[in-house]
């Protein structure tokens, strides 16, 4: 494909700085078409860019990165498109043809990143351990300067290597790696809850997981639902505790005073 | 036990900025804690004098949290204030706050600001650019730099928040802490059904008909695999198995499941 090695760079550079910013700043992660447009405009077709990326906009209304959840990667998909469409000649169908299938390759990536942030966090929590803490803060960071190549190495193979290669390894990943990529996507965030839950005092209120969990799983109340009745459960075990604190008190300034009386007398 | 050390305006907003980390620091052991460390690191240097003190919190900020970036500043703003009046003590109605928190606030934030806000605009951006015309586009990242410009004031309304609930608690930070521990307890069990995705992909032949295992545990009980999976893993973590142990245990449960078809995405 006709692609200089400027250009290629610049590509390059458009997605990882989609994928910062996405994951960071978080001002065009979902500006779809932006990123199409971009694409288009270092090709010297700013046009044919914009139309290809209103056309995934539209397709990725509706769809949201949720919990941590792993899903289908537009913009990336806008930026491949685009950058193919461009080049090649072939038109929208072409790009998205190559576009789609590596946006969604991106989304099991993401599986990947997240667990190099792991050792990352890990080694961060370490040094806070040594009182290193300078060491501390600048560890953090390299998730930050890592997490966008999930974006930047797809685009790259895909602009560079074109439609043969990117179906070379699709082929060659067996299709039980990447379903189960998708399961442990789903499965790994209950490693998080389980490690909050031993932070928090079940012994005593556990019972309230029950409610909790009845609520959304079988009354289907979103979250913020279960926030409300869970702040109305807290409000009273509040004032209950609080005021039982206050008649304490009472009470024993009662036996004190009437103690002292007796002595009085 | 009351801190000299104020907190300037000045350190409120650096705090707001280091948070645009976002969740490039995603992992699964811990959510986007690293991020939390991150941004907080330098106020809490200036709270706690001491390092003792400064590793507790920094290891209780080191435990799983996430939340809508977004809107986290709202919670990490109110346990700042917690931070800066009572110290180490405040740790426990901290970590409680900031789960209780994370979930309903994450709800609202991924609701306006990953599906509302790009539905609407995306929708407008998408018809316009097909037709050659980049003014919704051009609206669409408008509207999402006005946003971003107002994010680092959110911190100050979390820290405000904070002081205020802060001074009319007074003397009962302990019920306080229970009671939103009741609160985080309802939240976990909500999340745990709504974001962890387990389900089986097994399928019984019974007398021609084809039954689906699935379907069998929906009607005993919705979301019945991943609060077995969190009940199993919270039981492992009791029992001291490592983090890293349990999330490679569910990546080649996944893998093996995938594999056997016992598990689909």
């Amino acid at each position: 494909m006709g692609l200089t090695i400027k250009e290629i760079v610049l590509i390059s550079l458009l997605s990882y700085v989609y994928s910062l910013d996405r994951h960071s700043t978080q001002i065009a992660g979902k500006i779809t078409i932006l990123y199409g447009a971009l694409a288009g405009l270092i090709l010297g077709n700013f046009k044919q860019g914009l139309e290809i990326g209103a056309t995934l906009q539209l397709m990725s209304l509706g769809v949201a990165n949720l919990g941590g959840a792993s899903m289908p990667d537009y913009p990336m998909a806008a930026i491949i498109s685009s950058t193919i469409a461009i080049t090649s000649g072939k038109g929208m169908a072409a790009g998205m043809a190559i576009g789609l299938p590596v946006g969604m390759l991106g989304m099991n990536f993401d599986v990947l990143v997240k667990l190099i942030n792991s050792a990352i966090a890990k080694r961060a929590q370490n040094f806070a351990h040594k009182r290193q803490f300078g060491k501390m803060t600048r560890t953090i960071p390299l998730a930050t300067l890592i997490y966008p190549l999930e974006s930047t190495i797809p685009v790259f193979i895909a602009i560079v290597f074109g439609k043969s290669v990117v179906q070379a390894i699709l082929d060659f990943m067996p299709q039980w790696f990447t379903v189960g990529l998708n399961v442990a996507g789903g499965m790994l965030p209950a490693v998080g809850f389980a490690m909050l839950l031993v932070y928090m005092p079940l012994e005593k209120y556990g019972y309230w997981l029950i409610v909790g969990f009845v609520a959304t799983a079988y009354l289907k109340i979103p979250v913020l639902g279960v926030a409300l009745l869970g702040a109305a459960a807290a409000i009273h075990l509040y004032q209950s505790i609080a005021n039982k604190k206050v008649s304490n008190q009472v009470s024993e300034n009662n036996s004190n005073l009437t103690e002292e009386d007796m002595e009085d007398e | 036990m009351n801190n000299i050390k104020k907190l300037t305006k000045k350190d409120i907003l650096k705090t707001a900025f280091r948070h645009f980390l976002g969740v490039t620091t995603f992992n699964y052991d811990t959510g986007i804690a690293p991020t939390i460390v991150w941004e907080l690191f330098p106020v809490l240097r200036k709270i706690y004098s001491n390092d003792d003190d400064l590793v507790l919190s920094l290891d209780n900020h080191f435990r799983y949290y996430n939340c809508n970036p977004w809107l986290s500043p709202l919670i990490t703003g109110a346990t700042l204030a917690m931070e800066e009046k009572d110290g180490v003590k405040s740790i426990e109605a901290v970590q409680n706050l900031k789960t209780g928190l994370m979930g309903p606030l994450s709800g609202i934030g991924d609701t306006i600001i990953w599906v509302m806000l790009p539905t609407i605009f995306g929708a407008i951006a998408g018809s316009m650019g097909k037709n050659g015309n980049p003014l919704g586009m051009w609206l669409f990242l408008a509207v999402f730099l006005v946003c971003f410009f107002l994010r680092p004031y959110l911190y100050f309304v979390g820290y405000q928040t904070g002081t205020n609930l802060l001074s009319k608690l007074g003397q009962k930070l302990d019920a306080f802490t229970d009671a939103v521990s009741v609160l985080g307890i309802m939240v976990i069990g909500s999340i745990v059904s709504s974001t962890v995705n387990v389900q089986t992909g097994w399928t019984f032949q019974t007398g021609g008909v084809k039954i689906s295992l699935q379907s069998i545990l929906d009607q005993i009980c919705p979301s019945l695999l991943p609060a077995i999976l969190v009940f199993v893993l919270y039981y492992m973590l009791k029992k001291k198995v490592k983090m890293a142990t349990l999330i490679l245990a569910v990546i080649v449960l996944a893998m093996v499941g995938a594999v056997i078809g016992l598990f689909k995405a």
